[in-house]
């Protein structure tokens, strides 16, 4: 047909759509709704995974590889191996950095101690981090005021301090916290920096999911290792590696466990997160509500199309002789089955538009009050638009079939 | 002269062998180009039927019908809408105005149909409203007219593909006289221009304006053609219908 035809065909449509304009406004409404959930569906649940990974990314994120200690043990005691052995490292984290140099991109270490901390405005039982390496970017820290740990203070294990706002805050609660001193156990340490204040809130309302972060007393692992628990063996609480590449850390993850297994007398006494279950669980995230969003979607259209064809064929009706003069003055089934086809197709694709407005609309509402911001993508879009366009074709193929199967002697007769 | 209609043997019959309607049994006829032919007869004597077939709305049962040349049964739904297209111009006694077109809208459909570009569409439907004297109400909806500017839209829309046959069931069936008689007036006129018309009645006084009339009685031709008709006829064929009808014109 030439184009020219098919203009025809859209604007006798639209005339006849304007003309009946409750029973079209009804017609659309299936398509509307059906795409408002599919599109409503769609765009919370990538708002809500968005929200979810930009939590994982605050929180030093989904491309750090932790290696931590773990007692081996058997029979409920730990074993004469493990007795004997020298624990996680720093032998273990150079080792591993060698494994994979070009795709790891930081390796942090972590020495816990636990010990009294007194500043002249407080006295409190705290944990101290001893930190390596890259440990600070790696977890989200940002140095504030003042500055950070320098490769030598790293090295020698120097008696520097950096705090978080919460230790700041309970040490120092008057004047600057840089340049004054600070008590841990036995050793006199510097403030020398403090952090960023560390904030994440799943949703808008909710309390600081990282408050406890801003609690961070951050002094060089070595100055734990050497004056605060006393440890030889230079031993570590926590390794990590930082790779981006999800493909490569799967590879590392093994090459590492049997190295650290080497290393330790082929002993279990670390735990390596299992990257495997990260990945699954990082494409699984959300699949479920996908599918039930969809597939509510779809019950939508379906619904919305089932009614559609009720209300044509009601609509045909009335129609009937009106169909039954266009074919005497010559329309034949086929111009009939597509002038029918048309309009139920414009009527889609108007539904459709309307519906993708109430989709944003709704999918905004939702978001709004549960807190997250709204993220919608063009596949969400797409795919509401592509799912209202298949149904309303197919739900419209039977009443325009039915129509253009009519019997113009009789179609002309019908009262 | 050319011949338009030509029918041989047509029968219609509706429903199964028990409860069979024989509708049409045997029509035999001929109608010639530029002939104004009535076809009376009371309800349910199968005039409508045999209009039916003749606008090639329907197909017989048996029989063969030839409409300006073409065989018309055994054809295809798809072609009898080309050839309804093409050849018929139908009016109607309840006019069948597509009622949310307008009035030009309604004479452009058959030249749509038939392909025809959108000026020339437009002027061709123009044209013809002038003609049947209403070209000022071209875009206006066809509910804003009288009923006899109604059929005179009809007429109009019927004549859009120039067709061999214009049909009319009862145009004047839902008219007061005085707006009936104008439209026979027009079709007279249309009859004197060389148009070839099929006017469908009950009413005799109706019938009596044609040239000749074609009477059907239970699905048969009982008489046909006016005193001159019967006169003028040639030899009587074989066939004992065609005295009546005028077959060799």
């Amino acid at each position: 047909m030439t184009s020219g035809a098919f203009r025809e065909r859209l604007l006798g449509a639209w005339v006849e759509i304007r003309e009946n304009l409750g029973r079209s406004v009804l017609q659309a409404l299936g398509v509307l709704l059906g795409v408002a959930s599919v599109l409503g569906g769609f765009s919370i649940s990538d708002s809500q995974r968005r929200r979810a990974d930009e939590m994982f990314v605050k929180m030093g994120g989904l491309d750090k590889l932790n290696l931590q200690p773990k007692a081996a043990v058997r029979d409920g005691q730990p074993t004469a191996l493990q007795q004997a052995n020298l624990g996680l490292r720093d032998a273990d984290a150079i080792g591993g950095e060698a494994l994979q140099a070009n795709a790891i991109q930081g390796v942090s270490r972590q020495k816990n101690a636990r010990s009294r901390v007194v500043s002249a405005y407080g006295d409190q039982d705290r944990q101290i981090t001893g930190i390596g390496g890259d440990f600070i970017p790696a977890n989200g820290y940002a140095v504030a005021r003042g500055r950070g740990f320098s490769a030598s203070e790293m090295d020698t294990g120097a008696p520097v301090v950096i705090l978080g706002t919460e230790a700041a805050q309970i040490f120092f609660p008057k004047g600057d916290a840089i340049g004054q001193t600070l008590r841990i156990g036995a050793v006199p340490v510097t403030v020398i920096g403090t952090f960023e204040e560390r904030v994440f809130r799943f949703r808008e309302n909710q309390h600081n999911q990282f408050w406890w972060r801003n609690r961070i007393i951050a002094v060089p692992a070595n100055l734990v290792q050497r004056r605060m628990n006393g440890d030889a063996y230079r031993r570590v609480d926590r390794i990590s590696f930082r790779i981006p590449d999800m493909a490569v850390m799967g590879a590392f993850a093994k090459q590492l466990s049997d190295l650290v297994k080497a290393n330790h007398r082929l002993q279990d006494d670390f735990r390596l997160d299992d990257v495997a279950a990260r990945i699954r669980r990082r494409e699984s995230q959300g699949d479920v509500y996908d599918i039930i969003f969809m597939l509510s979607g779809v019950l939508a259209l379906v619904g919305g199309g089932i009614v559609n064809v009720n209300i044509q064929m009601a609509g045909l009706k009335e129609r009937v002789r009106e169909v039954g003069v266009k074919m005497a003055i010559g329309a034949s089934g086929r111009e009939i089955f597509k002038g029918f086809m048309t309009e139920a197709l414009l009527l889609t694709a108007l539904g459709s538009l309307a519906g993708l407005v109430l989709g944003v609309g709704f999918s905004w509402i939702i978001t709004k009050s549960i807190g997250i911001p709204l993220y919608m993508t063009p596949a969400s879009f797409l795919w509401a638009y592509v799912l209202a366009a298949i149904s309303g074709f197919l739900f419209a193929l039977y009443p325009a079939w039915k129509a253009s199967r009519l019997s113009p002697m009789e179609a002309l007769r019908y009262e | 002269m050319s011949t338009i209609i030509q029918t041989q043997a047509l029968t219609k019959v509706y429903g199964a062998n028990g409860t069979a309607v024989h509708a049409l049994r045997g029509i035999d006829l001929t109608v010639a180009k530029g002939e104004f032919v009535a076809l009376i007869g009371p309800s349910g004597s199968g005039k409508s039927t045999l209009m039916a077939i003749l606008g090639c709305l329907d197909l017989p049962t048996q029989g063969t019908y030839t409409l300006d040349g073409h065989q018309v049964q055994g054809l295809s739904g798809g072609e009898l809408a080309r050839i309804r297209n093409e050849k018929v111009g139908f009016v109607f006694q309840s006019y069948n105005l597509l009622p949310k077109a307008s009035i030009a809208r309604n004479v452009e459909l058959p030249m749509l149909y038939a392909g025809v570009g959108r000026k020339e569409r437009r002027e061709r439907a123009l044209a013809l409203l002038e003609k049947v004297g209403i070209a000022d109400k071209a875009d206006q909806l066809p509910g804003t007219l009288s009923g006899g500017q109604k059929q005179r839209v009809a007429v109009a829309r019927a004549l859009a593909n120039e067709p061999a046959l214009l049909l009319a069931d009862e145009p004047t069936g839902a008219l007061d006289s005085k707006t009936g008689a104008e439209v026979l007036d027009l079709f007279r006129e249309l009859h004197s221009q060389g148009n070839t018309l099929l006017l469908v009645t009950h009413d005799p006084s109706i019938a009596a304006q044609a040239e000749r009339r074609v009477e059907i009685r239970d699905g048969k031709v009982m008489m046909g053609g006016s005193e001159e008709d019967l006169m003028s006829s040639s030899e009587p064929g074989t066939h004992p219908a065609e005295h009546y009808v005028g077959v060799g014109r």
